[in-house]
């Protein structure tokens, strides 16, 4: 009774769960322009995932999975699903996820496995792969009612049906670690445990070997996505969207969420996205003014591109930018190889890079 | 269903008039004023008789006595000072008084002189103390206080005797005490005609606004070179003069003096002031709050004492209803504005028809192409902000600037540029008359013209105030387009009565009709609101056979006619509606048809938000306002349509990076001039098959070069 009536109290003043505050972007996330001007060494139409297995980098383009080469692109594999997540195995071997709804191996010694359900239910937004220090597979399931693809549709309808899936590629055994998650997108091995990101709750979970959950990061002002392993140590975590007031007063407005779900095409919502200023048919928010022909790179983002380079503890140590008046935004992907960051900005398609020596002394500067 | 309901709601439930009432300086004096009712009502109730003619005839005697040593007080506080000892004062100059009149035997004309010299003396110390020696208000009449009643215990002591065995028998010392005039008591009479003048006095007289300056800011008024010392040292001495004013009725009514005269009169005329409204912390007060407060203290204390209630019950209720008065008075005054702008904002039901598709591809006349993109520009970079663009006849090209100017580009290719005339406020829409005279209208200023010989003149800053309206809406806030008829009058557009220029968001927040079309007829030089409830208005344009103006609606997103004359005067059509985009200014065009700019485009989520009010509400509360769902006004258009409303062609910029805005067009001699009101240029774009000697002015006044 006490609650509800705080809640009801927390509602009319906008306190509490109600209020809106978006920490900002500060300390290691202070902005830069790094990523703006980041060299892009390919253009995709459907790229959705990077990795490397040391050798080469694979990236995955709607079906296909190419490896790049100096020269250009090579096709490795073709499938008539769009692959939604990629791993390549210590062992030889790739692990994909195909259209969100299928976890399978492809070369190596145990290809040809695959999983379409875990603990009872199917597969049905696999979006990120990573392999355990164990020898399994660690595979993020984002929601169980919206497809891979709309992703928007979850967050707007307070999803929470993400959930964390253990492979075993020896014996095929599929374990649930945590379910209920309010979208898990990205995963990566640290030690014994699996760190995974929880999007729409902004923060970053560890998963120990019993299942419990220890919060490593919290309070993000972005959504945060796929995880990988830095070679010195530490993570790249990188970051989908950021959060703006706008969106999250939407997103406790359930009468005008509900009624735009329902009238207005997803590309036109008040929501994040991979990519914005297409159209003018999107919402456009009091700092978005074009004054004296300058778009303000502060304005609110509705759309944004960063990646964090965690400390091995999960500590952010700095951060790389592409801010609202640039265009490599929506970053989902990031894998060091060669000496080179390599991410991928799925709002334009393009894949990037940065020198990792350059990277350091930049920020030092 | 519920869209139905909500529409109703909003369209007879005024929510905006809540926040215009509490931004009134009068809400602060109706809510003592209301206590006063609630405290009247409920004495009547349990005392029969409280409010009959002779009860009403004493309490108004009283009420006067203390009324007077009220208004001194209510002065005091203003200058932003306190008078604590008025209780003594009073006791001295009722002593005063009586020893005059039954000691020295004095004509009661001078002791009534007498008397309130003396009273003012007293104060005077004060004031002295106070003023020019800038010592504490509150120590130096609590010191006063006790010297004064220490000098009547003296005096009292002497000739108490002396005075009460005295009977003085004159009609005008008995009139004083107890005469009326026509039922009135004469003490009430001459409150009364006190509390005129001092109204006069406070709001419309150069030292009562003094004391009201300096109360508020010390410091400023001081800068501002009132004389801040004198004018408080004459406060004080007003308070004690007043004082003894009160005092003089009251040794007139009783003719006694006691130990108990003035004892505790400060705390009920304290309580008095503060209950009424008069801001202990200076500057805000009235002399009509200084009455309520009196009254609602007097019927207190009066309704305490036949309801038998012991004299320290009494005072305790004093002090208690003076403590939360006080309260009161510094939370309402720290938090008044953040109240009045949580509430000020009442966004209401703005329901359009759906959106119809434009992208390229679509089938309507409103597809998208790329023809703005070949613009050229005027003044990349030296101009800020030029809304409107115009020429004159010899081909000189003229825009408003931010910084308050109307900048003057030279032909033939407009490089060179001057200030042709500095007005001090944005320049909005711009024309010509048929003298040549510029009339311009300014954002925040009104209507202004500039002659041929560059001289800067009003040509209107008010209209006539609607009846209806609480807000004063007789001030011009946001003119922002005109046109001139052929009988010379001008017809211009006020985007809102609601917000400053600056705030033109939150009217676009609200989307209920707060413009209005304002006529200013040269000739006469009088002004009238011709119509009214407006949603933002804007590109007035008279058409040919000049009987009717064209204006648009931008958040109507809708083009009307308005007929100033002939057989449909005063009828309003409709001309292009569920426009996709903001309509803004509206020119004629060298065919015969017109030009509009469309300064934005209608997205989904704001037509959704602009019928949900309660959204937008809380949006305006709790986002800030750089987060808030703006109109996009990024992207624009400009068609041309003919008077029919049909739309004949349309120029896009698709990039937007050229010419990102577009508020206005005009077209001459082949080309298009654009403006905008967020840019840094003007844009000119060659018109094909337009005609080559096209000039507007000429068209207009039927003149050629």
């Amino acid at each position: 009774m006490i609650a509800t009536l705080k809640a009801f109290g927390d509602r009319v003043l906008g306190r509490g769960d109600a209020a809106i505050t978006v920490p900002i972007f500060d300390g290691a996330l202070k902005p830069n322009q790094l990523l703006a001007g980041a060299e892009t060494v390919g253009q995709f139409e459907d790229a959705n995932d990077i990795a490397t297995d040391g050798k080469t980098l694979l990236v995955v383009d709607g079906g296909r999975i190419l490896s790049m080469g100096d020269g250009g692109s090579t096709e490795i594999a073709r499938f008539d699903r769009s692959v939604t997540a990629l791993c390549a195995l210590p062992r030889g071997g790739i692990a994909i996820a195909l259209a969100g709804e299928e976890v399978r191996i492809v070369g190596g010694p145990e290809d040809g496995r695959r999983w379409v359900d875990a603990g009872g239910a199917p597969f049905h937004a696999a979006n990120a792969i990573c392999c355990a220090s164990d020898g399994g597979l660690a595979v993020t399931d984002g929601s169980r009612r919206y497809e891979w693809a709309h992703w928007t549709h979850d967050l707007m309808d307070r999803g929470w049906s993400g959930r964390v899936v253990f492979l075993d590629p020896r014996t095929g055994a599929a374990r649930v670690g945590v379910a209920g998650l309010e979208y898990a997108f990205g995963a990566c091995a640290s030690g014994a445990d699996t760190l995974v990101s929880e999007s729409w709750r902004h923060r970053l979970l560890a998963i120990g070997p019993g299942d419990q959950r220890r919060v490593v990061l919290d309070r993000l002002p972005v959504y945060p996505s796929r995880i990988v392993a830095a070679a010195g140590g530490g993570f790249w975590l990188t970051a989908f969207a950021a959060r703006t007031q706008l969106v999250e007063f939407v997103l406790r407005e359930n009468a005008f969420r509900r009624r735009m779900m329902k009238e207005i095409a997803p590309e036109h919502w008040i929501a994040p996205r991979l990519r914005s200023g297409e159209s003018f048919l999107e919402p456009m928010q009091g700092a978005h003014l074009r004054t004296m022909g300058v778009l303000k790179p502060w304005a609110p983002p509705r759309s944004y591109g960063l990646v964090i380079r965690l400390s091995p503890q999960g500590t952010p140590l700095y951060s790389l930018h592409s801010r609202v008046d640039g265009v490599n935004h929506g970053i989902v992907a990031a894998a060091e190889f060669a000496g080179f960051l390599y991410l991928l900005a799925k709002g334009p398609g393009r894949l990037l890079r940065l020198a990792l020596a350059g990277i350091e002394q930049e920020l030092a500067a | 269903m519920r869209e139905a309901v909500l529409r109703l709601r909003y369209r007879f439930w005024p929510d905006h008039l809540l926040g215009e009432i509490l931004s009134k300086r009068w809400t602060e004096t109706a809510i003592p004023v209301i206590v006063l009712l609630i405290v009247a009502v409920a004495f009547t109730r349990a005392i029969p008789g409280f409010l009959s003619p002779a009860s009403l005839a004493d309490t108004a005697r009283q009420a006067a006595e203390i009324g007077f040593v009220v208004l001194g007080m209510a002065l005091v506080i203003v200058v932003g000072g306190i008078d604590l000892s008025v209780g003594s004062i009073f006791a001295l100059t009722d002593f005063c008084a009586l020893f005059c009149l039954d000691v020295l035997e004095l004509p009661v004309p001078a002791v009534v002189v007498i008397t309130i010299a003396f009273g003012a003396l007293l104060g005077a110390v004060n004031g002295f103390l106070i003023g020019y020696l800038r010592l504490r208000a509150f120590i130096t009449t609590l010191i006063t206080l006790i010297i004064y009643r220490s000098a009547y215990d003296l005096l009292l002591f002497d000739y108490s005797n002396t005075i009460a065995a005295a009977f003085p028998d004159t009609p005008l010392w008995n009139f004083m005490g107890g005469g009326d005039i026509l039922g009135v008591p004469s003490v009430a009479v001459l409150y009364g005609i006190v509390a005129i003048f001092g109204h006069v006095f406070m709001t419309r007289l150069r030292p009562g606004w003094h004391i009201t300056a300096i109360g508020g800011s010390r410091r400023s008024a001081y800068n501002s070179g009132i004389p801040v010392r004198a004018t408080i040292a004459r406060c004080y001495a007003a308070s004690g003069a007043l004082t003894a004013v009160g005092a003089l009725f009251f040794a007139a009514r009783l003719g006694t003096v006691g130990g108990d005269v003035g004892v505790g009169l400060e705390v009920t005329v304290l309580t008095a002031a503060v209950l009424g409204g008069i801001s202990l912390g200076g500057g805000r007060g009235s002399v009509a709050r200084a009455l309520v407060g009196t009254l609602i203290v007097l019927l207190i204390t009066n309704g305490l004492t036949t309801l038998s209630v012991r004299g320290g019950v009494n005072r305790m209720v004093l002090a208690g209803i003076l403590l939360v008065a006080a309260t009161i008075d510094i939370r309402w005054l720290k938090n008044r504005n953040r109240i009045i702008a949580k509430v000020y904002v009442s966004p209401t039901f703005h329901e359009m028809p759906r959106l119809q598709p434009v992208g390229v591809g679509s089938n309507v006349p409103f597809v998208q192409n790329d023809r703005l993109s070949g613009v050229s520009l005027i003044g990349l970079g030296r101009i800020e902000a030029p809304e409107d663009v115009i020429l004159d006849r010899h081909d000189n090209l003229y825009a408003g600037s931010r910084h308050g100017d109307i900048i003057r580009f030279f032909p033939p290719d407009y490089e060179k540029m001057e200030v042709y005339a500095h007005i001090g406020g944005q320049p909005l829409g711009m024309a010509f008359d048929r003298s040549d005279n510029l009339y311009v209208c300014i954002g925040g200023m009104g209507l202004y013209r500039i002659t041929p010989d560059r001289k800067v003149e009003k040509a209107t800053d008010e209209t006539n105030r609607s009846l209806r309206s609480v807000n004063d809406d007789s001030r011009l806030r946001l003119a922002d387009d005109l046109d001139i008829a052929d009988d010379g009058r001008i017809f211009f557009s006020e985007a809102t009565v609601r917000y400053e220029m600056h705030e033109w968001p939150v009217d676009g927040l609200e989307a209920r009709g707060n413009g209005r079309i304002v006529c200013y007829d040269p000739r006469n030089g009088t002004t009238r609101t011709v119509l009214r409830g407006l949603k933002f208005p804007n590109g007035i344009c008279v058409e040919r056979g000049s009987q009717s103006i064209l204006f648009a609606e931008t958040w109507g997103c809708c083009v009307k006619r308005y007929w100033f004359d002939g057989p449909k005067t005063g009828q309003v059509e409709m001309v292009m509606e569920n426009l996709p985009g903001f309509p803004d200014n509206i020119n004629l065009a060298s065919d015969g048809n017109y030009w509009l700019a469309m300064v934005g485009m209608r997205s989904p989520a704001l037509d959704l938000a602009w019928r949900m009010p309660g959204f937008r509400r809380r949006m305006a509360k709790r986002v800030p306002i750089d987060e808030w769902l703006f109109p996009n006004i990024n992207t624009g258009c400009v068609l041309r349509f003919n008077s029919k409303g049909e739309v004949l062609e349309t120029y896009w910029d698709l990039a937007g990076v050229n010419h990102p805005m577009i508020t206005s067009m005009r077209e001459h001699k082949g080309y298009l001039y654009l403006g905008g009101i967020q840019n840094n240029r003007i844009g000119r774009l060659k018109l094909d098959g337009a005609d080559p000697g096209f000039v507007q002015y000429d068209r207009r006044w039927g003149k050629g070069t």
